[in-house]
């Protein structure tokens, strides 16, 4: 098995001419595409623009300091993230655990539950949109139907209830991926830890914390880790929905650079505020790959 | 009793996942008086297709459909080819100094770049290139964009494939290309197949940069066409819900085609479910 690979090791340069030449288009585009934006925009964001053309300085990083939208915006991304974490994670788990062991309903459900999923982000900012407003929302009409008052549920127009508006789709949309991802990891389980945990006298519970929960750390590991990043730079849904309305009640980080950078025209401190969000990222990504990579070493 | 309380939470879920998908195409039926109905109309109304006709034939969502189209296969082909070809050589050959291993890596994180972080610079490339407002320009970053998840969904159907099938090609005197074209290639094909529809999903789905980089009839994409629709002060719902409607036919039904390779693909080929 390990013939090639040794033969090509062991071999001249112009052995390893081949693969390199394999691989080498899709380094250029990702070196022009993913590695030089990357550095142009920290270029950009050590530059001001003044009555004597650009100068490089500091100032679009300080000015993060002090910057109360960019604050808000930050608190935004992360009480987001969190809140929709924990709502698709403990919803996801619950009901892969309720269709593992059940086999004839489980392929019709899969297949129902893509739906979801699988829609174009704009698709579900509009779907939402018609199902939240406050006149002729699926939502409150029905409601309203069973003789609730629906007056003080505006959803989009007030703060609160826009916040919540955007974390409800976000587990609508994903909760169904942490499911799929959940269910998979639950069936690659295989039998016996729970024959000789059946034999031992565990309880249902000692059984799922002792057996299931540390099986299905990987499964759970990467369905948080995609998530996370996900919802770190969550952008299309609440555009559509509310364009980080009422005020600025919804407006997450991307949200503040889109505005920045595409409405304000002040690219360096979009870029500024960019590595920020980088940075946030690589260091949460960072600490979910170690903690599988220790999961797999033990 | 257990039974029945299992049942319910499983047709709740169902429901809540599919209404609102419903409730949108009804609008995308309904006459503008029905909209509005109170209580909603669910079930019964009387459908029509004006708003599908004025979608598609009064406004331009038919070319922003074309438009989608377009860049969604030819970023898509692009980034396959690349993709497969650099998949192959990091799952059969190992580089010096553990490259192989390191590129890999490399190629993934580029993956988890947050959209926004790269559109900014992005967009100021294409607007120093004078690619502003063409499809060009969504073809190049979408390219980019499924590169990383082409490399690793590939590199990962290469490596469950045994060695013994090139030595034996190479033995028999094929070239290396030879042997990828004539024996791996065909039996990757289901894999290559699933890959390539995610990436159709991705491009087609995709909605930033599409919405940073285009702002002209000529090139916007169809969920760009359909945003600019929401955020105007009168909006035509019937107008959106039809050409939501539109969007998301293709999208169900490849999504249908690769449900078996769908968590591996949603996982970026690290749950093989």
């Amino acid at each position: 098995m390990l013939k090639l690979k040794r033969s090509s090791n062991a071999a001249s340069r112009r052995a390893l001419l081949f693969p390199i030449l394999l691989i080498a288009p899709a380094l250029l585009v990702l070196l022009s595409l993913s590695i030089y934006p990357l550095i142009y925009s920290i270029t950009v964001s050590f530059q001001t623009e003044t009555a004597s053309g650009l100068v490089w300085t500091l100032k679009n990083f300080t000015r993060l300091l002090t910057d109360g939208f960019f604050l808000t915006a930050m608190l935004h991304t992360l009480v987001f993230a969190i809140a929709a974490l924990v709502l698709e994670f403990s919803i996801g788990l619950g009901l892969a655990l309720l269709l593992n062991s059940q086999t004839r309903a489980r392929g019709f459900f899969r297949a129902t539950l893509l739906v979801p999923m699988m829609l174009p982000t704009v698709v579900v900012g509009v779907v939402w949109r018609l199902m939240l407003n406050p006149n002729f929302g699926a939502i409150n009409g029905t409601l309203k139907r069973v003789g609730l008052n629906t007056d003080v549920l505006t959803w989009t127009a007030s703060p609160r209830l826009a916040f919540l508006s955007v974390v409800i789709v976000d587990v609508w949309q994903w909760t169904p991926f942490v499911f799929l991802v959940l269910l998979a990891g639950l069936q690659a389980i295989p039998q016996e830890p729970y024959e000789a945990a059946l034999i031992d006298g565990s309880n249902r519970w000692q059984t799922f914390r002792h057996v299931t929960l540390p099986l299905l750390k990987p499964a759970i590991l990467i369905a948080l880790l995609l998530r996370t990043m996900d919802l770190l730079r969550v952008f299309d849904q609440i555009f559509i929905l509310t364009e980080g309305g009422p005020g600025f009640a919804t407006e997450t980080i991307s949200l503040y650079i889109y505005r920045t950078a595409f409405r304000f025209f002040d690219f360096g401190y979009a870029a500024a505020m960019s590595f920020v969000l980088l940075a946030l990222t690589n260091v949460i990504s960072t600490i979910y790959i170690r903690l599988l990579q220790s999961k797999e070493a033990t | 009793m257990k039974r029945f309380g299992k049942y319910l939470v499983l047709i709740v879920a169902l429901v809540a996942a599919v209404a609102p998908v419903y409730w949108m195409l009804t609008i995308s039926f309904k006459s503008e008086v029905d909209h509005f109905a109170s209580p909603p109309a669910w079930f019964v109304f009387s459908p029509t297709l004006e708003h599908y006709l004025d979608a598609f034939v009064n406004r331009s969502f038919g070319q922003y459909l074309l438009t989608s189209a377009i860049v969604a296969v030819s970023s898509t082909l692009t980034a396959l080819v690349i993709g497969t070809l650099a998949a192959y050589s990091l799952a059969r050959f190992r580089l010096p100094y553990n490259l192989d291993n390191k590129l890999s890596l490399w190629i993934l994180s580029t993956r988890m770049f947050p959209a926004i972080v790269t559109a900014v610079p992005l967009f100021m490339m294409m607007r120093d290139l004078r690619l502003l407002n063409t499809k060009l320009s969504l073809v190049i970053v979408y390219t980019a964009f499924n590169l990383p998840f082409v490399v690793w969904m590939m590199r990962g159907f290469f490596a469950e494939l045994p060695r013994d099938l090139e030595e034996a090609a190479l033995v028999d005197g094929d070239s290396r290309i030879g042997a990828l074209w004539r024996i791996i290639l065909p039996l990757v094909a289901p894999g290559l197949a699933a890959t390539a529809v995610f990436c159709l999903i991705v491009s087609w789905n995709e909605f930033l940069f599409a919405l940073v980089l285009t702002q002209t009839d000529e090139a916007i994409t169809l969920p760009v066409g359909i945003a600019g629709r929401v955020t105007q002060y009168e909006i035509k719902w019937g107008v959106m819900s039809a050409a939501g409607a539109v969007a998301l036919v293709p999208i169900l039904v490849f999504a249908l085609a690769v449900q078996k390779y769908l968590v591996r693909g949603l996982s970026l080929g690290a749950v093989k479910g």
